[in-house]
């Protein structure tokens, strides 16, 4: 059984200006769906109508277990107030607030599930640490052990690589693979890095709202010249070489622009 | 006459001086943290048109302030219903990308002051408008003691849903889109926040005078976070600047004959600048 399905849902703020042609979409345990789109695409936009924070415009969004599944959701890190005088722990503790309940204070197995998501993220020793103190990467690494804490059945990440070095984008990459094999947590990604998308994701979504187009497929079948560089609007070059996905940006003007 | 001698002269307006800016300290942790500080000040213009309302309608129905007022002519009645409902026009969603949210707050705190003016020069309650002007933006020498009562039930009622509901503040405060796919109820809780807010404003400002509350909402928790990177350590410097401002500036305004509020105000003040010194002192 899926864990969300979209029926037809077309995203967006306002009516006149829909971000989405109607889309349907199933998410079920163990997906890793990357998000890929040109800035303004509505990439967030779907998250947030994915994540009950946005409703449709059309459409449903629809739980076929008959109940919410538990939502795992990292922001873009810099959309969050560093004056905060917050420590990595309480802020990996805010992941337990909805198992917690309004109005229930933390538990001590609260405290210990947070204590060991951080550690999980390789960051258990900066646990009384300011938040704010951290580099970037650390604070996003930070923020997937809160994704973490809450035990979730689906993972949402807005663009979780975007502050991070190679090797820390690796570490958090193959954390979130051994939770897929794992725990059959599913993974729903936006990003800005096609490679990451193509070495990692099993299903991709390219999006453009300004051209109201939507497209879901098998990376494989959806990761191909043609189709990223109409989608970007720049030559984009895909090469698979001994099982590796390998894609750049090429010096050429784009041979046609559009819609893929 | 020592200071001591006349405690009998300064116990309720130093009581009401201490229990509304531990409280303000509290808030303003809250106030600072959420950039809010003019929301505070529109709520106090706001809860002040009610004061003023209050008298105005009463003045139809020959209800006069002077004598004991009925409840739907009270003027603190009148004072929370409209702190409460600016606290709910700040909570709603802006929805409008033309209208910053704090367009919003001035347009408020400019239509709430004009209208006061306009109310009080009105020739039914002219007679009433220096009683009505001790009213709207309060007075720290002299405490009445139904005020004090009244802002020590509003301290006490307002702490413990922040003892039940801090963790959840917290979150919806510092990442609203989190909290919310985590299914908090965040515009609730915002709610409940402004709430809280409007009605510790609306009761201290008649006990403290605006000025002194405006302060002790702004300049300890901003102080606080100069001090420390920790939360617990922030909210309880925070309570302590601003108890010590109310304390010490009441005492110190008595000792010099200094007016009471600016006094307070400038104490709240003070850490800043210890802050400013620490970290000139650290660089060199």
């Amino acid at each position: 059984m899926s864990l969300i399905e979209l029926e037809n849902v077309v995203i967006g703020y306002r009516r006149e200006a829909p971000l989405s042609p109607p889309i349907r979409l199933q998410v079920n345990h163990g997906d890793v769906i990357g998000v890929l789109g040109p800035n303004g695409a509505g990439k967030s936009t779907l998250l947030r109508s994915i994540l009950g924070m946005l409703p449709p415009l059309e459409g449903l969004v629809r739980n076929p277990a008959g109940r919410r599944p538990r939502i795992g959701y990292v922001p873009q890190g810099h959309r969050l107030d560093f004056a905060w005088p917050l420590d990595a722990l309480q802020v990996v503790l805010m992941g337990r607030a909805g198992l917690a309940g309004v109005g229930r204070f933390y538990s001590r197995a609260d405290r210990a599930a947070a204590q060991a998501r951080l550690e999980s993220v390789g960051l258990g020793a900066t646990a009384r640490q300011p938040f704010r103190s951290l580099s970037g990467g650390q604070r996003q690494r930070v923020l997937v052990a809160r994704a973490l804490a809450v035990d979730p059945e689906l993972l949402v990440l807005d663009e979780p690589t975007s502050e991070m070095d190679p090797a820390a984008e690796h570490a958090l990459l193959s954390l979130v693979s051994t939770l897929v094999t794992e725990k059959q947590v599913a993974v729903l990604f936006v990003t800005h890095e096609i490679s990451a998308a193509a070495g990692f994701a099993k299903t991709v979504l390219l999006m453009d709202g300004a051209k109201r187009f939507f497209e879901a497929g098998p990376t494989e079948q959806l990761m191909t010249s043609e189709r990223l560089s109409a989608l970007y609007g720049r030559p984009v070059e895909v090469r698979r070489e001994n099982g590796r996905t390998l894609i750049w940006l090429s010096a050429q003007q784009p041979a046609a622009g559009g819609a893929p | 006459m020592s200071f001591w001698d006349a405690r009998f002269l300064w116990q309720e307006p130093m009581i009401a001086a201490l229990v509304g800016a531990g409280l303000l300290g509290y808030l303003g942790f809250f106030v600072v943290l959420r950039r809010i500080a003019f929301v505070s000040a529109a709520l106090s213009q706001v809860s002040g048109l009610g004061v003023a309302t209050a008298f105005w309608v009463g003045s139809y129905f020959g209800v006069s302030p002077h004598d004991a007022t009925p409840p739907w002519f009270s003027p603190a009645a009148y004072a929370l219903v409209f702190a409460c409902l600016g606290a709910a026009l700040f909570t709603l969603p802006s929805r409008s990308k033309r209208v910053a949210p704090e367009s919003v707050v001035a347009l408020a705190w400019l239509v709430s002051s004009a209208l006061v003016i306009v109310v009080l020069s009105s020739p039914r309650i002219a007679q009433e408008a220096h009683e009505i002007g001790d009213l709207l933006f309060g007075n720290a020498v002299v405490v009445k003691f139904e005020h004090l009562v009244q802002l020590c039930v509003v301290a006490a009622l307002v702490l413990v849903m922040h003892g039940v509901l801090f963790k959840d503040f917290v979150f919806a405060s510092f990442d609203p889109e989190t909290a919310r796919s985590l299914g908090a109820p965040v515009r609730g809780l915002d709610l409940a926040l402004h709430m809280g807010l409007a009605v510790s404003v609306a009761v201290s400002t008649r006990a403290l005078g605006a000025m002194p509350v405006f302060a002790f909402l702004v300049l300890p928790a901003g102080a606080a976070l100069l001090f420390s990177e920790k939360l617990k350590v922030v909210l309880v410097l925070s309570v302590t600047f601003a108890l010590v401002a109310a304390g010490l500036g009441y005492y110190l305004s008595w000792e010099w004959s200094l007016p009471t509020g600016p006094v307070m105000v400038a104490l709240a003040a003070a850490p800043w600048g210890v802050a400013g010194i620490i970290k000139l002192v650290r660089r060199s």
